[in-house]
C-alpha cells in the first residue's frame, strides 16, 4: 500500500443532509486528502449505540470523526442525545485504554471544505500520536 | 416500404429533446399526460449532453443529463422518436396534426444490440460532429458514448458500401436499402423546445473566420475539457501542443450589431469562467485571460463563482479585441484595446484562443417552416405574455421553452420547461392563460 | 404499511446473489481507481455472483447491464460503485424496478466525489479504498430485505404562501389544474413588490395592469385568497399538511394541503445610516424610494425634491449586492451580501429612461461595476442610455464611490476612481443620489424555524439542486417559487412558479403519494417491551406501545434512529440502515487489505 498515512483507517460518519454532501463538495473542488478515510452515511449518527463505536475500534478502525449536522440537524433532540452519548463513549474508551482523541464529534455543513480537511488531518495526527504513545507504554 | 402512413396519437407533441424538451416531457408525463417527443438528432440530450461540466456547481453535464435521458427513454407515457424530422404541424379544429419523417440509420433498430462491431469493422473515418470536428468517427457509428438510444448511424454520403459492417454485425441488422419512414401525429398541444445554435465562428471577419486552427469555439473547448473528449486532454488543434497561455474573447458573437446579434447571449461570461476554471485545474501553470466588456454573473451562486475564479488567478481584462491574426507557429495574436489603465492598443500572443460565441435560434419559422410562430426582432420566438406566461406563443396551444425564446442557461431553461408543461397540461384541460 | 412490521428477519428464503457494477465515469473514476481490481476483489465474495465495470453505468447500456443480469442471471441484490448517490441512486433504483426487482435491494457506493476525485495522486490507496467501500456495500445489501414504499393520502389542495407574482401565478396554475388552492398573503393586497412599480421592463406594461390581470384570473379561478393573514402553525407531512392561518383580526382558520409552495418574496436591501450618505443627507434615496417619488410626482417641467430643483442625479449600482468581506459592512448575521441581485442593473436603467422621458435635460451619471443587462430586450436599455447622454463610470471595490454632502454654496458630489479613464479620480456634482439596492430574502424566520427549511449562505431558501431539483426544498412536499429562492425578475418568477406548479401537479396527480420506507421498524419477536425507545422519540404519535411491544406509525416517524441506539435487544431499527448492516460494513472497512482477508469467512 502506498503513502505513509494510508495505514491509518479513519471512519467518517456523515449525515445525509449536511456532511455527506459536504464531502462531495470537497470532491467537486478536487481538494486532496488521504485515502485512509472511509465515509459512511446515516440519516443521523444518533442511531449508533455506545457499543458500535467500541466495536469499530476493535475491528481495525483507528479513528472516528462523527460529522454531525449540528444546528442544521433536521431531527428533534437528536444532536443533544448524540453529544451525550459521545460523552459516554469517551468514558468507555478511557476504560478500555483507547486514546479519547481518536473519537471526535464535530459539525460539517454541505460547504465546509476547509473544516472537513482540517478534521481529517487532525484526526490523522491524533491517531499516529496515539499509536506511538501506545507503543511506548507497551515497551 | 408500405404505402400507408403510420398514425400516432399523443396529448402533447414536444419538438426537440435537449434539456428543455426532456424536462417538459417528464413534467407532463409524470402528471399522466401522453407525450410524443421528437428529436432530429440520433441521440437525445441536446447541447447539454456534450458539455464537460456545468456552472456554478461544476457537476459533470453528463451526470445531470443522463438520468433525465434515461427516464425519458424508459417512461411508459413518453413515445420517443429520434433521428426524426418534423416536416410540418397543422392546426385543425383545436387539435394539431404533425407530419414526421424518420430518417434511415441504415440499421434495423429492433435487431441492433449496440455492440459496436459494425463501427469497429468500418474503415472510413470522418470528422466527428459531436466533437465539433476535433475528433474522428467511423462512417457507421454510435454518435457518442452516452448517447440514447445506443444505435449506430450510417453516413450514407460517405459510406463506401464495402459491406464490412454488415459482415461484422452479429444480428444482421445492417440495411443499406432502408428508406425514410413517415408518421402522422394527432396531438392536443405542442411544445417547441428546439434550442439554439452558436453564432458562426467565422462570423466576425476581423477575428480571422476559421482561418486560424488555434482559434476555437466554446463547444470545441467543452469537448477538449470533457473526460471523454477527442484528445484525452487539452491540446491545441494545430500541433497537439499543451497550451500554456489561453485567452477567451467575450462577446465574440453577441452585443455586436455588425453580426446582427445586438443582444447579450447571457451564458457566455459564465461558460468562459467555468472553462477557465477547469483549464486552470487541468493545466495549473497555464496563464488564462478573459477579455471582457462586462462580466455578467447574475444567477444564483454565479457572482461567487466569478469571485472564486478571480481568486484562482484567472486574469480578467476589460478590453476590446479589435483583430486576431497569427504568427508562423499558429499562435493567435490578439490586438486589444484595454478599457482600463492604459488605453494604448497592444498585441498579445496566446497559444489558444476561445471565441465566446453567442446564441442564435436553431429553428427559425420563416426560414425553416414547420409551423408559423411569430418571432421578435431578435429572431427568437415571441412570447405573447412575457411577464405572466413566458411560454405562450402566437398560436393557441403551442408553447415554447428554453433557448427557443432567447438565450438562457440550463437552470432557467429547466424552470421554463416546467412552466411550459404546466401551461400545456392546463391547455389540455381547456384552461389556457392568454 | 402494517405487514412491514414482521419483515425484519434476515432469513431470506432465497439465496443472496449480489451483482457489483463499477463505473469508469468516462475516466473520472477509472483514471485513478483500478476498476478492474475492484471488480476482481468483489467477485471473490461468496455472495457476489457477477461483477462488472463499465464506462458509464448511468447510461442506458450501463443500466441495461444490470437489468439483464437481474433477468437472466438471477441477481437479486445490486451494488453500483460510481458517483455520489445524490446523482444516481434513484436512477439505479428505477432500473431495478424495471427489472422487477425491489428497488431497495440496491446500494450505491461513492467512489468518485469521495475517492477518485480526492485521491488523485494515490492510485493504489484510492483503489484499496474503492475495494473496501464496495465490499462494505456488498455486506450491507446482503443483509437488506425488500422494502415497500410508504403510501400516504394526498390531499388535493395546495397552500401557497405569499401573493406576489410568483405566488399568484402558482396559485392560478394549480387552481386551473383542478386542485384546491389557498393563497395566504400577509398584506392587504395581492401583487407583492410588483405593486411598487410603475412600468416594468422590457415590455413597458403597467405593473398595475399585470397585477390586475393576475388578480382577476386568481379570483375567477376560485382560489381561496386570504389577505391580511399569516401562517400561525404548520403540522403534518407531505400529502397531509395542516396549516393554521391567522388573520389580522386574530381569527384563525385551518387548511389541509397536500403540498405547500413558498413564495414569500424579497425585501429591498436597506443601506445602513451613512452608506453613501443614506439617511444622513436627504438627497440620497434608494432606487425603490426614487421610483416611488417619480411615480407620485405630479406633472411638471422640472424634477423637484424637497423644494429644490434636481438637475443631476448619480446612480450607484451594487449597493447591498456583490459585496466583499472586509470592505463592506456585514449584515447582523456577520455576512456580507456577496451575491448579485440580478435585476437591479436593468431596473436602474429602466428608471433612468423613465426619468429622462419626463426630464430630458437631467444629467445622469451611472456608477457601476459591471452592467448586467443580460435578459431579452435588456441590452437595449443600456445602449439607449449612452445615446441619451447618460455618463457611465466604472468603479471597483478598490475605490468605492464617496459621497460628499452639499456644503453651503456647493452641491453634493460623488467622487469615483473611474477605471475606464485610467483610474482617474472624478468628482461629479450631483443634486441627488440614487442607491441601486439589491434584494434580500423577506424575513420568514418563523417559517424557517417551524418547518426547518434549508437556507443557503446567501440566506435565500436553498433548493435541493439547481438543475436536478430546482424548485424543491429538502422538506418533502414543500416547494419554492420566486425571489424567496434568490433574485429574479417578474418573468423569471412566473417561470419558477410554473415549474413549482408542475411538481405539485405531479405530486398530487393521484390521491396517494409514495414515500421512502426508511423509518423505524420493530421486530416484535425481539422486543421485550422495556419502553426505553419511547422515551427517546420526539415525534408525537410515531412510537407507541401495543400489546406490550413497541409500535411505529411510519407516516409520522422521521427515521432519525434515536430509538435504535437505546434498544437493548436490537429489536428496533431504521429500515435500510440497521445496526447489523453497519456492523458488517465496519467489518469490511476494517479488513486488512490482502484479498484473502477481504473475503469474510
Amino acid at each position: 500500500m502506498s503513502g505513509q498515512n494510508n495505514n491509518t483507517k479513519i471512519l467518517l460518519i456523515t449525515t445525509m443532509i449536511s456532511s455527506y454532501p459536504g464531502a462531495n463538495t470537497v470532491g467537486q473542488a478536487r481538494l486532496q486528502y488521504s485515502p485512509g478515510t472511509y465515509i459512511i452515511r446515516v440519516p443521523d449518527p444518533v442511531v449508533f449505540p455506545e457499543s458500535f463505536y467500541m466495536r469499530c475500534f476493535e475491528k481495525g478502525i483507528d479513528g472516528i470523526i462523527i460529522m454531525s449536522s449540528g444546528s442544521d440537524c433536521p431531527y428533534e433532540g437528536a444532536y443533544r442525545r448524540l453529544s451525550e452519548r459521545v460523552g459516554r463513549v469517551y468514558n468507555r474508551m478511557k476504560e478500555s485504554g483507547i486514546d479519547p482523541s481518536c473519537l471526535k464529534l464535530t459539525t460539517i455543513c454541505t460547504v465546509c471544505k476547509a473544516a472537513f480537511l482540517k478534521e481529517i488531518n487532525e484526526m490523522q495526527a491524533n491517531v499516529i500520536k496515539a499509536r506511538s504513545t501506545q507503543k511506548e507504554s507497551a515497551a | 416500404m408500405n404505402g400507408t402512413i403510420e398514425q400516432l396519437k399523443a396529448d402533447v407533441l414536444v419538438v426537440g429533446a435537449g434539456i428543455a424538451g426532456l424536462q417538459t416531457s417528464l413534467d407532463l408525463a409524470d402528471q399522466g399526460n401522453r407525450v410524443l417527443l421528437v428529436e432530429r438528432q440520433p441521440s437525445i440530450g441536446g447541447r447539454m449532453i456534450n458539455l464537460s461540466k456545468v456552472f456554478p456547481t461544476l457537476d459533470c453535464a453528463s451526470c445531470i443529463t443522463t438520468p433525465r435521458m434515461a427516464s425519458v427513454a424508459h417512461h411508459s407515457s413518453i413515445d420517443l422518436y429520434t433521428y426524426t424530422e418534423v416536416d410540418r404541424i397543422e392546426r385543425e379544429k383545436g387539435k394539431f396534426r404533425a407530419y414526421l419523417t424518420k430518417k434511415p440509420r441504415y440499421i434495423e433498430e429492433e435487431l441492433c444490440i449496440g455492440c459496436k462491431r459494425c463501427e469497429e469493422a468500418c474503415t472510413t473515418y470522418l470528422p466527428d460532429e459531436y466533437d465539433h470536428g476535433l475528433g474522428g468517427k467511423k462512417a457507421i457509428s454510435i454518435p457518442f458514448t452516452n448517447a440514447i438510444p445506443q444505435y449506430p448511424v450510417m453516413d450514407m454520403d460517405n459510406c463506401l458500401l464495402c459491406g464490412s459492417c454488415a459482415k461484422a454485425c452479429p444480428t444482421q441488422c445492417i440495411n443499406f436499402l432502408q428508406e425514410p419512414k413517415t408518421f402522422e401525429v394527432e396531438a392536443g398541444a405542442v411544445i417547441m423546445t428546439t434550442g439554439y445554435n452558436l453564432t458562426e465562428l467565422s462570423a466576425k471577419k476581423q477575428y480571422g473566420g476559421t482561418k486560424y486552427p488555434n482559434v476555437i469555439s466554446p463547444l470545441q473547448m467543452e469537448r477538449l475539457l470533457a473526460p471523454h473528449g477527442p484528445y484525452g486532454g487539452v491540446m491545441r488543434p494545430s500541433d497537439g501542443k499543451i497550451p500554456s497561455s489561453i485567452a477567451f474573447v467575450q462577446c465574440a458573437g453577441s452585443r455586436d450589431k455588425s453580426l446582427g446579434v445586438p443582444y447579450c447571449s447571457r451564458v457566455c461570461c459564465m461558460y468562459a469562467i467555468k472553462q477557465a476554471m477547469l483549464l486552470s485545474g487541468s493545466l495549473p501553470i497555464a496563464d488564462i485571460t478573459i477579455y471582457y466588456m462586462d462580466i455578467r454573473a447574475f444567477g444564483k451562486g454565479y457572482e461567487q463563482f466569478y469571485q472564486n475564479a478571480k481568486a484562482m488567478g484567472i486574469e480578467f481584462v476589460k478590453a476590446k479585441v479589435g483583430r486576431i491574426s497569427e504568427d508562423s507557429e499558429h499562435n493567435p495574436i490578439l490586438r486589444i484595446e484595454r478599457q482600463e489603465d492604459v488605453a494604448q492598443p497592444e498585441e498579445v500572443t496566446h497559444d489558444l484562443v476561445v471565441l465566446s460565441l453567442g446564441m442564435v435560434p436553431a429553428w427559425v419559422p420563416d426560414r425553416d417552416g414547420i409551423i408559423p410562430l411569430e418571432t421578435d426582432t431578435d429572431g427568437f420566438i415571441r412570447s405573447m405574455n412575457e411577464k405572466i406566461t413566458p411560454s405562450l406563443t402566437s398560436l393557441s396551444g403551442v408553447f415554447a421553452a428554453g433557448t427557443i425564446t432567447g438565450p438562457k442557461d440550463i437552470v432557467d431553461t429547466i424552470l421554463e420547461a416546467g412552466a411550459a408543461a404546466t401551461e400545456a397540461a392546463n391547455y389540455l384541460r381547456g384552461q389556457e392563460v392568454r | 404499511m402494517e405487514k412491514q412490521d414482521n419483515l425484519d428477519n434476515i432469513n431470506q428464503p432465497e439465496e443472496v446473489r449480489v451483482g457489483v457494477y463499477v463505473c469508469h465515469c468516462g475516466g473520472n473514476i477509472s483514471d485513478v481507481v483500478d476498476t478492474k481490481a475492484v471488480v476482481e476483489a468483489a467477485s471473490k465474495h461468496p455472495n457476489v455472483k457477477i461483477a462488472r465495470d463499465y464506462v458509464f453505468m448511468c447510461s442506458d447500456p450501463g443500466q441495461k447491464l444490470i437489468i439483464d443480469d437481474i433477468r437472466e442471471n438471477n441477481i437479486n441484490r445490486v451494488v453500483v460503485s460510481a458517483c455520489s448517490p445524490t446523482l444516481h441512486e434513484t436512477t439505479f433504483r428505477k432500473a431495478l424496478r424495471r427489472a422487477e426487482l425491489n428497488p431497495y435491494l440496491y446500494e450505491h457506493i461513492n467512489i468518485r466525489e469521495q475517492d477518485s476525485w480526492v485521491h488523485k495522486g494515490d492510485h493504489e490507496g484510492a483503489t484499496a479504498k474503492a475495494i473496501r467501500l464496495t465490499m462494505a456495500g456488498v455486506e450491507k445489501i446482503a443483509r437488506q430485505d425488500p422494502l415497500e414504499p410508504i403510501v400516504v393520502n394526498a390531499e388535493g389542495h395546495v397552500v401557497v404562501i405569499g401573493a406576489g407574482v410568483a405566488g399568484m401565478r402558482a396559485a392560478l396554475a394549480l387552481s386551473r389544474r383542478g386542485l384546491g388552492v389557498t393563497l395566504i398573503e400577509k398584506s392587504a393586497q395581492m401583487g407583492g413588490r410588483t405593486r411598487e412599480l410603475d412600468t416594468v421592463y422590457p415590455t413597458e406594461e403597467k405593473a398595475a395592469d399585470i397585477i390586475a390581470q393576475l388578480e382577476k384570473a386568481v379570483r375567477d379561478a376560485k382560489v381561496d385568497v386570504r389577505l391580511n393573514s399569516e401562517v400561525e402553525a404548520i403540522e403534518g407531512f407531505i400529502g397531509n399538511f395542516e396549516i393554521l392561518i391567522k388573520s389580522a383580526d386574530s381569527k384563525t382558520a385551518k387548511a389541509r394541503a397536500g403540498a405547500i409552495i413558498m413564495a414569500t418574496g424579497f425585501n429591498h436591501y436597506v443601506p445602513y445610516e451613512g452608506e453613501f450618505g443614506y439617511r444622513q443627507s436627504p438627497e440620497v434615496l434608494t432606487l425603490p424610494e426614487f421610483n416611488k417619488l417619480l411615480t407620485e410626482l405630479p406633472p411638471s417641467q422640472k424634477l423637484t425634491y424637497k423644494g429644490r430643483e434636481i438637475r443631476s442625479i448619480g446612480f450607484i449600482h451594487c449597493v447591498g449586492s456583490r459585496q466583499t468581506e472586509g470592505i463592506h459592512q456585514p449584515q447582523p448575521d456577520g455576512k456580507v451580501n456577496d451575491y448579485c441581485s440580478r435585476v437591479c442593473c436593468t431596473s436602474a436603467l429602466h428608471t433612468i429612461h423613465r426619468t429622462l422621458d419626463r426630464f430630458p435635460d437631467l444629467h445622469i451619471y451611472d456608477l457601476y461595476k459591471d452592467i448586467r443587462t443580460y435578459g431579452r430586450g435588456h441590452e437595449d436599455y443600456y445602449e439607449r442610455a449612452s445615446k441619451r447622454g447618460v455618463l457611465f463610470f466604472r468603479y471597483t471595490d478598490d475605490g468605492l464611490p464617496v459621497f460628499t454632502p452639499p456644503q453651503k454654496d456647493k452641491t453634493a458630489t460623488l467622487t469615483v476612481k473611474d477605471v475606464l479613464t485610467w483610474n482617474e479620480e472624478v468628482t461629479i456634482p450631483v443634486d441627488m443620489v440614487v442607491l441601486v439596492t439589491g434584494m434580500m430574502p423577506r424575513n420568514i424566520a418563523n417559517l424557517i424555524t417551524m418547518l426547518k427549511l434549508p437556507i443557503g449562505a446567501d440566506r435565500f431558501l436553498q433548493e435541493v439542486h439547481p438543475k436536478l431539483r430546482p424548485v424543491e426544498l429538502a422538506n418533502n412536499g414543500i416547494l419554492v417559487a420566486g425571489t424567496c429562492q434568490g433574485p429574479m425578475d417578474i418573468t423569471e418568477c412566473s417561470s419558477a412558479a410554473g415549474a413549482a406548479a408542475a411538481k405539485v401537479s405531479i405530486l398530487l396527480s393521484k390521491d396517494t403519494i409514495e414515500m421512502d420506507p426508511f423509518v423505524a421498524r420493530v421486530d416484535t419477536a425481539r422486543c421485550d417491551g422495556c419502553q426505553l425507545c419511547l422515551a427517546e422519540c420526539e415525534y408525537k404519535g410515531a412510537l407507541t406501545m401495543a400489546e406490550n411491544r413497541a409500535k411505529v406509525n411510519p407516516a409520522l416517524c422521521a427515521g432519525c434512529g434515536s430509538c435504535v441506539a437505546v434498544c437493548p435487544t436490537r429489536a428496533i431499527n431504521v429500515a435500510g440502515w440497521t445496526l447489523d448492516q453497519f456492523d458488517a460494513m465496519i467489518d469490511a472497512i476494517g479488513a486488512e487489505e490482502t484479498e484473502s482477508e477481504l473475503v469474510p469467512a
